[in-house]
């Protein structure tokens, strides 16, 4: 246990302790700054998960995280990026690689901010594509569809696509409309 | 089913949370959350904005190719039809786990699938259930008289006004007839599922469809907590 037998009583201990203190200081941010980069990305993925109930606070909150998410993580990876280089000079292979470590959950948070998971669970459905009564052999007679006429055009959403899909936009009788289960 | 335009300009809307089991949807032009049973902005710069209710009904498949031989079908995307619900999913649907607190005293279990209906800010609960032991309920929802019936697929329901010509009509169902047949006892004049005059007095007059939203009971009461539930022979207002 080299690293902590002789004390250090040299002149310059002084200005040693300062420096370590500094880089206490420094390693704390960097942890804060993965803990609330990570967490702001977190916390609405938890609060609105399917299966539990929600309050229309832990909504607004959610809201208010999504939105500036983006932004917030990109401001936390630069953040961390720069704690990470000041820390650099001077640590030991160890401490960088956790400094490198530390960037690994912030810019996840940061490419996660910009996905909208629930569309990996239930893929979107930008060209949808129809077919005429006559070649919809893909719905069988008892499955249920939502129906929608207007101006004479009369469109069926088979409900199994729908629960799937869960929006799917359309024009029907010149109308814009968005098809919602 | 919601118009897509709000003041004019039309939005794109995705999937984005969930809120007590019912989804949310975000709109890629202004960022704002709608939650997708009330078509309500509940949060972001649109927040209190509603989307303009568009009419659908739910009907089985063979229903509607009868009255729309010229309709076109949602196709299924092949990419990913194999994640699609099973031909059962009603099944398996009513007996996935309910999450808002439930009540004990509640006249109906929290999966009670209930036809749901608003008339004027009114809203009452039919359990399904009764519809297919009496095929059709007269009813009345504020002064609106109404009529909710059940197809001979016995899945699809339908709800009309039963005033046309503003004279309230009393209806029965035409026994051993499909498709379905209605007829109304102060004319005799026959009605089909559509809701069409089909031969009589009133031939070629049309009821006004009624939204009808299929919904568990749990669900229905937190959208329309002031709901009425109809049981056979009695009601609960």
């Amino acid at each position: 246990m080299k690293i902590f037998s002789a004390p250090d009583t040299s002149v310059d201990s002084e200005g040693r302790r300062a420096k370590r203190g500094h880089a206490r200081a420094g390693w704390l941010s960097l942890l804060l700054v993965v803990v609330a980069t990570v967490g702001i990305v977190a916390i609405p993925v938890f609060v609105i998960m399917p299966f539990k109930a929600q309050t229309a606070s832990g909504v607004a909150w959610s809201y208010l995280l999504r939105r500036w998410s983006p932004l917030a993580t990109v401001a936390g990876s630069v953040l961390a990026m720069a704690l990470c280089i000041r820390l650099w000079h001077g640590a030991r292979w160890w401490s960088r690689l956790a400094l490198f470590v530390s960037l690994v959950p912030v810019l996840a948070a940061t490419w996660f901010a910009r996905q909208n998971h629930f569309e990996w669970m239930f893929n979107p459905l930008p060209n949808a594509a129809y077919a005429g009564v006559g070649e919809a052999g893909f719905v069988a007679d008892n499955e249920m569809v939502m129906a929608v006429e207007s101006n004479g055009e009369a469109v069926a959403y088979p409900i199994r696509q729908m629960a799937y899909h869960h929006v799917v936009q359309d024009v029907v009788g010149g109308a814009p409309i968005t098809a919602t289960y | 089913m919601w118009g897509s335009q709000v003041d004019g300009k039309k939005l794109t809307f995705h999937l984005a949370g969930i809120n007590n089991q019912n989804f949310i949807m975000r709109d890629e032009e202004t960022g704002s959350w709608w939650q997708q049973v009330t078509g309500e902005a509940i949060q972001g710069p649109l927040k209190g904005r509603q989307l303009a209710p568009v009419f659908s009904d739910e009907v089985t498949f063979a229903v509607w190719k009868r009255e729309h031989p010229r309709g076109r079908v949602l196709r299924p995307d092949d990419r990913v039809a194999r994640q699609y619900e099973p031909a059962d999913w009603e099944v398996r649907y009513a007996r996935l786990p309910v999450v808002t607190p439930a009540d004990p005293a509640d006249k109906f279990p929290p999966r009670t699938l209930m036809a749901g209906i608003t008339i004027n800010g009114k809203a009452m609960a039919y359990p399904v259930a009764d519809l297919q032991k009496q095929r059709l309920i007269l009813d009345m929802i504020g002064d609106m008289p109404i009529l909710i019936v059940l197809g001979d697929d016995n899945k699809s329901v339908r709800a009309f006004e039963r005033k046309p010509d503003g004279r309230t009509l009393e209806f029965f169902v035409k026994p051993e007839t499909v498709p379905l047949q209605l007829v109304d006892a102060e004319t005799g004049t026959t009605w089909d599922f559509s809701g069409k005059a089909v031969t009589g007095p009133l031939a070629g007059k049309r009821l006004r469809k009624v939204a009808v939203l299929k919904d568990y009971w749990f669900d229905w009461k937190i959208y329309h907590p002031d709901t009425g539930a109809y049981t056979l022979g009695s009601r609960l207002n």
